[in-house]
């Protein structure tokens, strides 16, 4: 599968999705003037990558992914369309894919680390939250 | 009570709102003193109500054309600091038939506790994204869910077909 990289802008975030390295991260701020044309390619990405995994061979398949989430600000908006990147993401542990999130905040940022919790629990997915200095 | 403190002004913008204007308000905040001195969190929320608040002007606001027409009643945008609050205010008109789904939707944030808030948040949150879009407030319950006080609001009916809406956010330092 392609990668799909998208660099970052002052409102839009990093984006690396990249099955070759098995690194996949989202980082920066989210606030895009089209928040939905900015996530449509992403989630479409995500759910043809949930495709070819379905359809690998039992022996030669991708066991464990890790997606990190060092999101500095994120608009309502954005958060809607991060929920439904966990949701995709979410069919892929439901093919027997080890998935972990690292979601990280920063240091006294309770906000953020509430926020990922709620996105964790309304994904039903496991996340992993990382403290960091700045 | 009337508070003693004098308000300094940290932003005082009126004019058309593009999403230029919205890059070029944000940068005069983040330069702002007042704004770097800000304990993280408070500034994380006063920066996110910034944001949503002029979301709101684009999400609801009656556009460009009303603008023109109304020259004197061009959007607002006001931050300021009260001792240790900050008030974000937002003005723009608006499309008179809006405004009942507007008021529905600022005293049922005004209305509920934490908890009602964060179940409804995540209500709309989890609709399809067409309709989370536009209109269904999810920017509103966010910015609930950030302040220990009401939004305050007012309509001022310009003529017939517009009123001038105005609402604003107290953020605790």
């Amino acid at each position: 599968m392609e990668k799909l990289i998208i660099e970052p802008t002052l409102n839009s975030p990093r984006v690396i999705l990249d099955p070759q390295k098995n690194q996949f991260e989202f980082s920066g701020e989210s606030r895009p003037e089209n928040v939905r044309n900015f996530y449509l390619p992403i989630l479409e990405w995500l759910e043809k990558y949930a495709g070819e995994l379905s359809g690998q061979d039992k022996s030669n398949r991708t066991i464990s992914i890790q997606i990190q989430f060092n999101l500095e600000y994120f608009n309502s908006t954005s958060a809607k369309y991060i929920l439904d990147v966990f949701k995709a993401i979410n069919t892929m542990s439901d093919l027997g894919i080890e998935v972990s999130v690292r979601w990280l905040y920063e240091e006294d940022d309770e906000d953020m680390l509430e926020v990922g919790m709620e996105m964790s629990r309304m994904s039903k997915l496991t996340f992993d939250y990382v403290k960091t200095d700045e | 009570m009337i508070s003693m403190s004098k308000a300094e002004v940290i932003i005082d913008f009126k004019g058309p709102i593009s999403f230029e204007t919205m890059e070029m308000l944000l940068n005069k905040l983040r330069s702002a003193k007042e704004f770097t001195e800000m304990r993280k969190p408070a500034k994380k929320r006063l920066y996110g109500t910034v944001v949503e608040s002029i979301d709101n002007i684009y999400k609801y606001g009656a556009g460009d054309l009303a603008a023109l027409k109304n020259k004197k009643k061009m959007p607002l945008l006001v931050v300021e600091r009260k001792g240790k609050d900050f008030t974000v205010t937002v003005g723009n008109l608006v499309m008179s038939e809006n405004i009942e789904d507007l008021r529905f939707k600022l005293d049922r944030v005004n209305q509920l506790d934490m908890e009602a808030l964060k179940s409804l948040y995540e209500d709309v949150i989890n609709q399809e994204a067409g309709e989370a879009d536009r209109g269904a407030g999810l920017g509103l319950i966010t910015m609930a869910l950030r302040t220990e006080k009401d939004i305050e609001y007012s309509f001022v009916p310009v003529d017939h077909e517009f009123s001038f809406f105005k609402m604003q956010i107290t953020i605790n330092e």
